[in-house]
This record gives C-alpha cells, sequence and structure tokens, in this order.
C-alpha cells in the first residue's frame, strides 16, 4: 500500500516535470549511445580489422625441428586453437624445369586469395594447375596457359600455367600449387613444411602457448613485424575511441548534473514542506532516485538503440558490413545510463537536502 | 510537566542575535499567540520548537522529549508524530489536488487514507473543493486545506507561522473560528505566531517578544 501510494506520489510529480525529465533522459542518451556506440564499434572494428588485416598473411608460423616435417592433420588440431582465425599448411620443394631450378610452395590456393598480391590470369581449379611467380614467369619466357614439365628425383609431372602472381618476395621465384600436386611430385604425401597460423592479435602470446601444447616439438614464431603493426593500429584507435567517449561522457553528465541541479532547485519548496510534515533524509531522497532511475533507465535503452544504429553506420561506411554486437553491450548500456543518472543526481540532491526548511518556507 | 519548555535558548546568526536567551512554558491544550514586531526572533522561537531551526544555545523539550538532542532523522520522525504546522504561504503542492496534499502527509505518517482525508478537508468546510488544485482554491481555501493537512495526523503540538498573514479580515475570521473550534474538540497545544492584533486576541495566553527577548506574558482579556 505505502508503495503503490509512492508510486503514486511520484509519478504525479514527474507528470508536471516532462520537458526536464525529457531533457535529463536525452542527455543520458547522448552519453549511452556514445558510449554503446564506440563500443560497439571498438568491439566490431577489432572483429572486421581481423579480418582486414589477413591480408598481411600469418603471425604465426609452425615449423618442424631439426629438418623433419609436420603431420597434416596438425592443421585441424592449430585450428581448433583458441583465437585462432585460420591455419593452413605449406609443403617447400625444389624442382627442375629444363636446366633451371625451381622453388615449389604447396598450398590452400584459396588461403592467398584476396591478400593484396598482383595477380594476373585464373586462380587453379583444377588438378596440375599452377600460379608461377613473376621471376619464373620472365626467366622461362611463361605464357598464360602454357604447359610446364618439372621433374623432382624420379618423379615428372605436367602443369598448366593458370596465372602469374607478384608479392614483392622471394615467392616471385616459385612456383605455386596445391598440396596434392606437391605431395605427388614431392613423394611427402601427408607431411607439410610449416604451418601458417592467422590469430587474433593481441593473443598470440596465448596461441602460441597453445600450439606447444599440441606440438611441444615445433618451433613456433611469431611474425613479429606484423603482429605489432597490427597491435599498434587497434591500440591507438582504441585510445581515441576511449578519450572520445571520456570527454562525452563527463559532457554529458555535467549536462544531467545541472538539469537535476535546475530540478532540485525548483523543488527546494517543495523538500521544504516534506522536512516540515516529518518526512525523513531515506524518505525525500527516494523520490530523487527514483526519478533518477527513470531518467537513467529511459536514457539507457534509448541510448543502446541509438549507439548500436550509429555502430553500425560506422561499420557499414568503413567495412562495407554490419557488425555483430556483442548481447551484453545492451545490460552494459543500461548500466551505464543508471550510473550518469544516479551519479549526475547525487550532489545536486546531496546540497537539496541540506536546505535549511524554515528559511525556504519563509520563501527566502 | 509543562508540555513545552524553552530554557535559556539563544540563537546567533554571523551578524546577529535572533533570539537572546528566551526561555518559555506552555502547557498542554494551551493556545499561546506570540506577538512582536519583524526582527523580534517570534518565527526562529516558532521554528526551534518546530525543530526546522536548531538553537545556539539552551534547550527545548516537548512532551518530555528533548528535541535538540535528536538527529535530523529522529526529529523528522518526532515532527510528523506531534507536531503540525500552518505557514503564512500555503505550501501546497502545486500538481496534487486538496485531499492528495493531506494524504501526502498522511504518507509520510503511516499510511495515507483517502477517506480519511477527505473527512479531515470535510471538517474545514470543504468537502466540495477536495479534488480542486491548490491554483483553484482561493486564499482561505488554501490556508484551510494546509489546517486539514497540519491536523490529519492528530498531532499535540500546533504550530503556526503568520498563518492568516495572507488574508483579508473576513478569512481571517473564518479561519480563526474554525482554530478555535478543532481546538476545543481536539484538545492540542496552539503556538501561533502573529503581528495582527486582532488574531492575537483569539488565544488564551499572548506573549510579546522585542529584540530577540520576551518582554511581556500575560492572558489574553476578551
Amino acid at each position: 500500500m505505502k508503495r503503490r501510494r509512492f508510486f503514486f506520489f511520484f509519478l504525479k510529480s514527474i507528470s508536471q516535470r516532462k520537458g526536464r525529465i525529457l531533457i535529463a533522459s536525452a542527455s543520458v542518451t547522448l552519453a549511452v549511445a556514445v558510449v554503446t556506440g564506440m563500443f560497439g564499434v571498438t568491439v566490431g572494428i577489432r572483429e572486421k580489422l581481423g579480418t582486414e588485416l589477413k591480408a598481411y598473411g600469418a603471425n604465426v608460423v609452425i615449423s618442424p625441428q631439426r629438418g623433419d616435417y609436420l603431420q597434416y592433420e596438425m592443421v585441424k588440431a592449430v585450428s581448433g586453437i583458441k583465437d585462432v582465425d585460420e591455419a593452413s599448411g605449406q609443403v617447400f620443394g625444389r624442382a627442375n624445369a629444363g636446366n633451371q631450378v625451381v622453388e615449389l610452395i604447396g598450398l590452400d590456393i584459396s588461403s592467398i586469395k584476396g591478400r593484396g598480391w598482383r595477380f594476373e590470369g585464373q586462380w587453379p581449379a583444377r588438378p596440375h594447375e599452377v600460379l608461377a611467380g613473376t621471376n619464373i614467369r620472365d626467366s622461362l619466357k611463361l605464357a598464360k596457359g602454357q604447359r610446364l614439365e618439372l621433374v623432382q628425383g624420379t618423379n615428372r609431372a605436367e602443369y598448366t600455367v593458370s596465372g602469374f602472381f607478384e608479392k614483392g618476395g622471394s615467392e616471385d621465384s616459385a612456383v605455386i600449387m596445391a598440396i596434392p600436386d606437391i605431395w605427388e611430385l614431392t613423394g611427402l604425401e601427408g607431411q607439410l613444411s610449416a604451418i601458417l597460423v592467422r590469430g587474433r592479435s593481441g593473443r598470440l602470446e596465448e596461441i602460441v602457448s597453445g600450439i606447444k601444447g599440441i606440438i611441444p616439438d615445433a618451433a613456433v614464431k611469431t611474425l613479429r613485424q606484423v603482429a605489432l603493426a597490427e597491435e599498434s593500429l587497434l591500440a591507438k584507435i582504441q585510445l581515441l575511441m576511449a578519450l572520445v567517449t571520456v570527454v562525452v561522457l563527463f559532457a554529458s553528465a555535467i549536462s544531467v548534473a545541472s538539469t537535476m541541479g535546475a530540478n532540485v532547485l525548483e523543488r527546494r519548496e517543495e523538500i521544504g514542506l516534506m522536512k516540515a510534515i516529518g518526512a525523513t533524509w531515506a524518505e525525500i531522497t527516494l523520490f530523487y532516485k527514483a526519478e533518477a532511475v527513470l531518467i537513467g533507465l529511459s536514457g539507457g535503452m534509448a541510448g543502446f538503440v541509438f549507439g548500436w544504429l550509429s555502430a553500425q553506420a560506422v561499420s557499414k561506411g568503413a567495412f562495407n558490413s554490419f557488425i555483430s554486437m556483442p548481447f551484453y553491450i545492451s545490460f552494459l548500456s543500461l548500466a551505464s545510463g543508471l550510473f550518469i543518472a544516479m551519479a549526475s543526481s547525487y550532489f545536486p540532491v546531496r546540497d537539496a537536502m541540506k536546505y535549511n526548511p524554515a528559511v525556504i518556507l519563509r520563501g527566502e | 510537566m509543562s508540555f513545552v519548555i524553552v530554557r535559556d535558548v539563544i540563537k546567533e546568526y554571523e551578524t546577529a542575535h535572533a533570539l537572546r536567551g528566551v526561555s518559555l512554558e506552555v502547557e498542554k491544550r494551551q493556545w499561546l499567540n506570540m506577538v512582536g514586531p519583524s526582527g523580534s526572533g517570534k518565527s526562529t522561537l516558532l521554528n526551534i520548537i518546530g525543530g526546522l531551526d536548531s538553537p545556539s544555545s539552551g534547550s527545548v523539550t516537548i512532551d518530555s522529549t528533548g528535541i535538540d538532542r535528536l538527529s535530523e532523522d529522529d526529529m523528522a520522525r518526532f515532527r510528523r508524530e506531534k507536531i503540525g504546522f500552518i505557514f503564512q504561504q500555503s505550501h501546497l503542492i502545486p500538481y496534487l489536488n486538496a485531499v492528495e496534499n493531506v494524504m501526502l502527509a498522511q504518507y509520510f505518517h503511516s499510511m495515507s487514507d483517502e477517506k480519511e482525508a477527505m473527512e479531515a478537508l470535510a471538517r474545514v468546510g470543504l468537502s466540495h473543493r477536495i479534488y480542486h488544485r491548490p491554483s483553484q482554491l482561493s486564499g482561505g481555501e488554501q490556508q484551510r486545506v494546509c489546517i486539514a493537512r497540519a491536523l490529519i495526523n492528530s498531532p499535540s503540538l500546533l504550530l503556526a507561522d503568520e498563518p492568516t498573514g495572507n488574508l483579508d479580515r473576513e478569512n481571517t475570521r473564518v479561519m480563526l473560528e474554525l482554530l478555535r473550534k478543532l481546538h476545543s474538540e481536539e484538545h492540542f497545544t496552539i503556538i501561533l505566531v502573529t503581528h495582527d492584533p486582532f488574531v492575537s486576541k483569539w488565544g488564551q495566553r499572548i506573549i510579546t517578544m522585542e529584540d530577540g527577548r520576551i518582554i511581556q506574558d500575560e492572558p489574553v482579556h476578551v
């Protein structure tokens, strides 16, 4: 009954000050929208940048000790390690093309698509189709679709050059082919020279220890330059996001505090009267706390919606795709709204409780 | 033992003395009027008796409770149990109607009861105005709502600070007659501050204050 009466008086009170409540709620909405949007973009950007940064290639390389080989099944095991986005095997070999020795790289062709290599021709789609580096193309005077005979020991096979690539590194002097093709030529069935791992930036140490748990005697190296560049880029973006968030949060908190302050000032007489008719500190502040909760929750919910929309708009503009925001961000938004409203109303309400009712009720 | 006992109360502000050692005893069910010029300290003394202000030194005892020793919250609880206030300005909550304003005092006391609040308004002659907001009531009607609000929790002490200050003579007379009737029926103690000689004649006892001191204490001669 008492609770019902409280809500009765509370609703009567706020219904008279809809404008102020709306302004305070809009300030909280702005703050929460920024927090949600920034947080969503930060989380999403890590995910999206991870995808974009795949063009950099692997950031962890596993190679066998003592000139040995790794087993092909290990690729699947490494793929299952937490924070590993992608793992693929590579087989290295050499073969003769006429009088010239050429380097062979056997890999999963799909793993090099979209990495920004310069490419002409067609991707190998069938067995015995290969890609040739531009240096090999020039030295052997290869043309697209030309047959290329490769000899390795007693093995001999013919391949079709479906296209050419240029990476700007030593790979340009190599021939790239599918793993089964290189196995057939080199006789290394089921074996790999290396496993290239694309892991989540910032989690490379954990990934390395995970790999060592599975393949204890392998050499595991992180490609520091790639990893550091990614980390540095992400750290700078996150720092920028954090700074903007703090500034906007501060500005919004001041706005809410001034609205609440004006609100409390407007109700000095009411506070004085409540004291005079016997309301305790807790009973009076309950009305303000409830108001802050209402402002915080409504601002938090609206802020989440606007923040989510703005994060999607940013992602669409930057990555041409939408981001998936974790479910917990909705709770984070509500909690931020509540925190901003409660913290902003704390000082005005505390000051209001210091009013001398005798002075207020005299109209001074 | 007297119902209200004020002992050597001094109230100092930074630049002035509002009360300079006031002592006073008020018997239960007595109607005491305090008169004096502006700045004589009568409102300050009333506020200190009601616990809305605190003395710089001295003590105030109401119904055997030393209120100057109570914490702020304990004073609030004591006030809602024992004291009703009427001010010069009505101080009604503008967005609540008459009965809701009365119910607000019930809410802080214990449990608000609309029927009881309506009866209280009926006792002050406002049964036809219960759903009107303060802005829809005349000054006299607003003060009658204040009386209903002050008395709804059956206080044993009613403190009134210039309750007729904003009323014309006719409304003043109506209000004082109402107070007299309720006082005779409900037997609470009244301490009323006024500077109006007409009002000061309605009580049983009158004290005159000047420059923070009681300079005269006499029964009302009708």
